[in-house]
């Protein structure tokens, strides 16, 4: 049980606020806002810091090629080791998990860990849809992608169509209660998520996620750093696994490498019954219907059944039992990058009690998750008010 | 042996980028429209030209810019005899590390001379400015010996 090796709490957190454009900072403004916040609340300078671990996805997103080595002055890392990961979407949440391995394998006491993306600097919707030599391209983007997966996955569960525009009505309620949210609709009816333009059927306008400028940032550090903070999350277990987007038989609606790095995480947190032990889910949703799908694939219900986790109301942080993306999540805000490393952040929120008006009231442990590429990459961690028992 | 034909097809990558300057950076681009030169101030009182949002060594955030001279002195340079079709400039030049007065760090930049036999180590120069300014580096069109003042 457990991470393994030394005991790592996450004891600082900050976000830049998200916005479609953030034309008032540059790449490094950007970067330091996330960042200056987490110091902020870890009561800590740049000098405290022993090392630094970047996430972001694809480098032509922006156009700036190997960004870590660009952004090294303005994230304090002269002369301190700076590490770069890249795992497609799920990069937020695998650079946490990179950055607390630093801790539990005793190497650094205390880690800054942040990621980004600058969606407006370019278009990253169409820069994963470039035509390919010898290939047929249907420039249809990662809706494009994913929505037969969906459509797949409504046949399989008999889901009833609307299911996905719940959860994008849902999520876009959460939003208004977090001031950080890039989606910010008070006047956004179920009706009109219903009648929003169909882009890649079953997904319509209002269930995919926008497109995002910000960043995310936590101080990670060693549990002899976390005992003087007032409420560290404590990293109760971190997973990951990731697969081929492409092979015979691959369950493209429930992937393998989900489910085992899910069965990890729960048996690393000693959790026996998900549902009943979490308290707090941010999980990856940039398409409305991935919501159900993962409730399932990470054993919050039996197969099929996630839809009617959404349709009861129990995913909901009014009345629910298992709230999820209270913070509005991938839905409301998705700057690609950094939207792993803010559920993984939104979780330690819950947690450490600091979620403001998108708190779980009492939250103990909570589930942070992030998925990337075809469905093929996973990272994971559950945090928790109390320091893990072994 | 017989020889077969290899299929290959080309792959032109064309995607359009924009940058955010941010307050320190657009603030130094905008002064070189109008022809002033802008540095920060670091807390100890030393000045970055051209300047940055944060100290590269400490990484504090830098907000307090300042106007600099528009004269400085030569620390180093090279000779560019022939400069290729990408250069900016066309006719030979040096290419130098100018460090501006009221400034403690230095800017590479042209000095527009004609022959290498004048450029001196610790020569001093000034700015020569485009008449057509856009708030960009190039405004700058290079720097030009100050006649007289000797090395």
């Amino acid at each position: 049980m457990g991470t393994g090796g030394e005991t790592a709490a996450v004891v600082g957190i900050g976000m830049t606020e998200f916005s479609a454009t953030r034309g008032d900072v540059s790449m490094p403004g950007l970067v330091r806002e996330a960042a200056q916040r987490a110091l902020e609340d870890a009561q800590m300078d740049w000098e405290d810091i022993d090392a630094v671990v970047m996430g972001k996805a694809p480098d032509f997103f922006e156009g700036v090629m190997m960004p870590e080595i660009f952004l090294s002055e303005a994230l304090g890392c002269v002369g301190k080791p700076m590490l770069r990961v890249h795992t497609a979407g799920s990069v937020g949440g695998s650079t946490a998990l990179v950055a607390a391995s630093l801790i539990h394998s005793g190497v650094h006491q205390k880690v800054l860990t942040v990621a980004w993306e600058k969606q407006s600097e370019s278009n990253a919707m169409w820069a994963l849809s470039l035509k390919q030599p010898f290939q047929v391209s249907i420039n249809a983007g990662a809706g494009g992608y994913f929505s037969p997966i969906i459509r797949q996955y409504m046949i399989e569960s008999d889901a009833p169509d609307l299911i996905g525009c719940m959860v994008a009505y849902k999520d876009r309620q959460h939003a208004l209660l977090n001031p950080y949210a890039h989606l910010h609709q008070p006047d956004l009816t179920f009706d009109q998520v219903v009648e929003s333009p169909m882009l890649w059927e079953p997904i319509r306008y209002s269930e995919t996620c926008p497109s995002s400028d910000g960043a995310a940032a936590m101080v990670i550090v060693h549990e002899s750093v976390a005992e003087k903070s007032a409420n560290p999350a404590w990293i109760h277990a971190g997973a990951m696994r990731s697969e081929a987007n492409n092979f015979p038989g691959r369950d493209e609606v429930n992937p393998q490498a989900s489910r085992e790095c899910a069965a990890d995480l729960w048996k690393q947190a000693g959790i026996s019954n998900p549902r009943e032990e979490i308290d707090a889910v941010e999980m990856y949703v940039p398409f409305s219907w991935y919501e159900p799908m993962w409730l399932e694939s990470l054993g919050f219900c039996e197969r099929g059944d996630g839809w009617k986790m959404v349709e009861s109301g129990a995913t909901h942080l009014e009345g629910g039992d298992l709230p999820v993306n209270c913070s509005g999540g991938v839905l409301s805000s998705n700057p690609i990058g950094a939207s792993g490393m803010i559920r993984f952040a939104e979780a330690a929120l819950q947690v450490r009690g600091m979620a403001g008006q998108h708190q779980v009231a009492g939250a103990k442990k909570a589930l942070g998750h992030a998925y990337g590429g075809g469905a093929q990459y996973f990272a994971m961690w559950v945090v928790g008010a109390d320091k893990p028992t072994s | 042996m017989e020889t077969h034909e290899r299929l290959s097809a080309p792959l032109v990558l064309e995607y359009p980028f924009t940058r955010t300057t941010g307050p320190v950076i657009g603030a130094f681009l905008t002064g070189l429209r109008e022809a002033i030169l802008l540095g920060i101030k670091r807390a100890d009182g030393t000045v970055l030209f051209p300047p940055t949002e944060y100290d590269p060594q400490s990484s504090e955030s830098l907000y307090e810019m300042v106007e600099v001279g528009q004269d400085g002195t030569v620390l180093t340079w090279t000779w560019i005899d022939k400069p290729r079709d990408q250069s900016p400039w066309k006719q030979a030049h040096a290419l130098a590390l100018i460090q501006l007065d009221q400034t403690d760090t230095s800017l590479l930049h042209a000095v527009l001379v004609d022959d290498v036999k004048q450029m001196i180590t610790g020569m001093r120069v000034t700015t020569q400015w485009r008449d057509e300014r856009e708030g960009h580096i190039n405004d700058i069109e290079g720097f030009i010996p100050i006649e007289g003042s000797g090395v």
